[in-house]
């Protein structure tokens, strides 16, 4: 246990690899290849617990691979890491356990698990890693992961593979090109400073700053990573993949783009821009907020005209990730600890979303929400968790989502940033339209379609399907109802994102194990 | 004059790939795409420091060409905080950046794997839609 708790860093990132690996050996058993899959994701789960708790009590973790000190590559986990590892751990183990029923079986056994796996590698160690240009690394590992994930084929094809194709070709081309530029950046910060490792760039950087001389191009180069954590973040003008995308692949690979891939962006904004680039903040915090804004109106207005329920559903995604960015903008402990809860509270509710979404999709056997209609009698269980969820994104009490608007918006008012905060507050009234527009058409009023409906034509929804869903509602309304618990976990966290030198402190320590 | 022939190549470079990226057929795309991967790996090989034909390996002499005895450390020891190279005062080590190297290995391998991927959905594009003009791909618009 104690080998265990020493070396957790690097076992979340090296198990889910390993296991990628397994599995392609494995595909001739698909029963014992299914198990030891949901058992190691659990485990991993538990792991990631372990490593939040174990930051909690005694601190900043750093993890030295190959103990080369911070020439090498380093993990750290502090609170913010290990946060997004137990969020991403979370809602992938359902995720996973959801695909079970939802991907087709040849589709399954052949080639979803290694990816699925690798997305999970990809993302843990984008969260964890101390060291820039491992982060670069972990990026790619996830896009390409994720564009395998999909293309992959879930029961009844609702989803045309021509779409996906499309849907993939400008995922990875938009992508490819954030990468460059983010290679371009991490050169030219390497360049300037000498070093990749991020607390050590940090601490010259902030040297040069105190002595005045830091050079005019880290503004560009703090420029250049706006752009590519919004790309991955579907940021206003680099927005527009993701509809195309999230709703192109199967309901779980959807619920992991929107609810854990998107945060990866704020994650790398927050890390990027409070740990190296501290001493630009006030030139670009108005560019994020101001972005953030446009990231909502157009999310917002964009969601309203739509009649496919998984792109409204993506949409929605863009607009509420503009939220998430307008408390980064506004910079202060209150704000980041208002767009922490808000984060977290948008992965739980849109993963649950798109989980029940793929429910009804297969209950109605169409994406289209003007040929549904009336499935509150049919389908009872799927209507009120999609309830809880559309609560929960429009910022109704007694769900979680309400807790993180009243924090967001209180944040922004006691910052005295009204005009902000005013448009903020108009598009997410904009939010509750389009949600309970979603919900009553597909579940309220009179059955259409009738000789193809409510009869499960395409497949069951089979308790692997409703239980994650089910897991995931009770989370948001937890969220709701017992705010305290996270709230002082994000405020905490908040904390060590303000005053970095604990970071520095723990990642320039030589660990000698 | 070194540097600037190879920051001009890099420019044009640049410039061919984003050209090619406005192109409408998918493999010119494509083909851009692997231009401006190159222009980048140029570009972090270039961040790295060129000191003539120097080995990005640091000699026991203390430098290339000298071969009097340092007290240059080269080996860590962890147990005393000691990370190599340590110098001591009055010399230097003379070696080229032996990272941006490692760094441009990876970037070509993580971009190979893309370049593969994206040809091969490039091909099952052409043999869904028929063409390789992006302007037919127009399904998911609206």
């Amino acid at each position: 246990m104690n080998i265990v708790m020493q070396h957790l860093p690097i076992i979340l990132i090296a198990t889910p690899i390993l296991m990628a690996a397994l599995m392609i050996l494995l595909r001739s058993k698909p029963r014992f290849q299914k198990d030891l899959n949901v058992t190691v994701s659990f485990l991993l789960t538990i792991l990631s617990a372990l490593l939040l708790l174990q930051v909690w009590n005694s601190g900043i973790q750093a993890y030295g691979v190959g103990e080369w000190g911070k020439y090498g590559i380093i993990l750290v986990a502090d609170l913010l890491s290990a946060g997004m590892v137990f969020l991403t751990t979370c809602i992938s183990f359902l995720s996973l356990i959801y695909s079970l029923d939802y991907i087709e079986k040849r589709s399954l056994n052949s080639t979803y698990y290694p990816l699925f796996n690798l997305l999970l590698a990809g993302l843990n160690g984008s969260f964890l890693t101390g060291d820039i240009f491992n982060l670069f690394v972990f990026f790619e590992l996830l896009l390409l992961s994720s564009c395998g994930l999909v293309i992959a084929n879930e029961h009844g094809g609702v989803t045309r593979i021509s779409d996906k194709m499309e849907a993939t070709f400008k995922y990875l081309v938009l992508n490819m090109l954030g990468a460059f530029i983010m290679l371009i950046a991490v050169a030219s910060l390497y360049a300037t400073t000498g070093t990749l490792n991020m607390a050590d760039i940090s601490v010259k950087l902030s040297a040069m700053s105190a002595a005045g001389t830091m050079p005019w191009h880290v503004f560009a180069i703090a420029l250049m990573f706006i752009v590519v954590f919004g790309n991955k973040a579907a940021i206003f003008p680099l927005h527009y993949w993701l509809p195309d995308v999230h709703p192109s692949a199967p309901s779980p690979i959807s619920a992991m783009l929107s609810g854990v891939l998107i945060n990866v962006g704020a994650y790398g904004m927050i890390r990027v821009f409070f740990l190296i680039f501290r001493d630009t903040l006030y030139i670009f915090q108005p560019v994020i907020i101001y972005l953030a804004l446009a990231t909502i109106i157009i999310g917002a207005i964009s969601a309203v005209a739509q009649t496919d329920v998984k792109r409204l559903l993506a949409y929605s995604s863009v607009g509420q990730i503009g939220y998430v960015f307008l408390g980064i903008g506004l910079g202060g402990m209150y704000a980041i600890t208002a767009a922490l809860v808000y984060l977290v509270n948008h992965a739980v509710a849109k993963s649950m979303l798109f989980l029940s979404s793929g429910g009804i999709i297969h209950h109605a056997g169409t994406r289209d929400m003007r040929k549904m209609g009336g499935m509150v009698d049919s389908a009872p269980l799927l209507a009120s968790m999609f309830l809880v969820g559309t609560m929960s994104i429009a910022g109704l009490p007694p769900t979680g989502g309400f807790i993180a608007k009243f924090l967001l918006f209180d944040a922004g008012i006691s910052e005295k940033y009204y005009f902000e905060i005013g448009i903020a507050l108009f598009f997410a009234v904009f939010t509750l339209f389009y949600m309970f527009r979603a919900w009553l058409l597909m579940f309220w009023g009179e059955k259409r379609d009738v000789e193809k409906y409510g009869e499960y034509s395409s497949h069951k929804a089979s308790s692997l399907i409703v239980i994650p869903i089910i897991m995931l509602a009770s989370a948001v309304l937890i969220f709701g109802l017992f705010a305290e618990p996270l709230i002082s976990l994000a405020t905490a966290t908040a904390g060590q994102i303000l005053d970095p030198q604990p970071y520095i402190q723990a990642a320039l320590t030589e660990v000698v194990r | 004059m070194n540097n600037t022939l190879l920051s001009l190549t890099i420019a044009i470079l640049f410039g061919i790939g984003t050209f090619l990226i406005l192109r409408r057929d998918i493999v010119k795309v494509i083909i851009g795409l692997s231009i401006i991967s190159h222009a980048v790996n140029m570009l972090i090989v270039s961040s790295g420091v060129f000191a003539g034909t120097k080995p990005p390996i640091i000699t026991d002499d203390g430098g290339h060409g000298a071969s009097e005895t340092t007290g240059t450390i080269f080996t860590d020891v962890l147990s005393e905080n000691i990370l190599a190279p340590i110098t001591t005062a009055g010399h230097s080590v003379n070696y080229v950046d032996p990272l941006v190297q490692a760094l441009v290995l990876t970037a070509i391998v993580i971009s190979l794997a893309t370049t593969a991927f994206i040809l091969i959905l490039a091909y099952r594009i052409y043999e869904e839609y028929g063409t390789t003009d992006i302007k037919e791909l127009r399904r998911l618009w609206g």
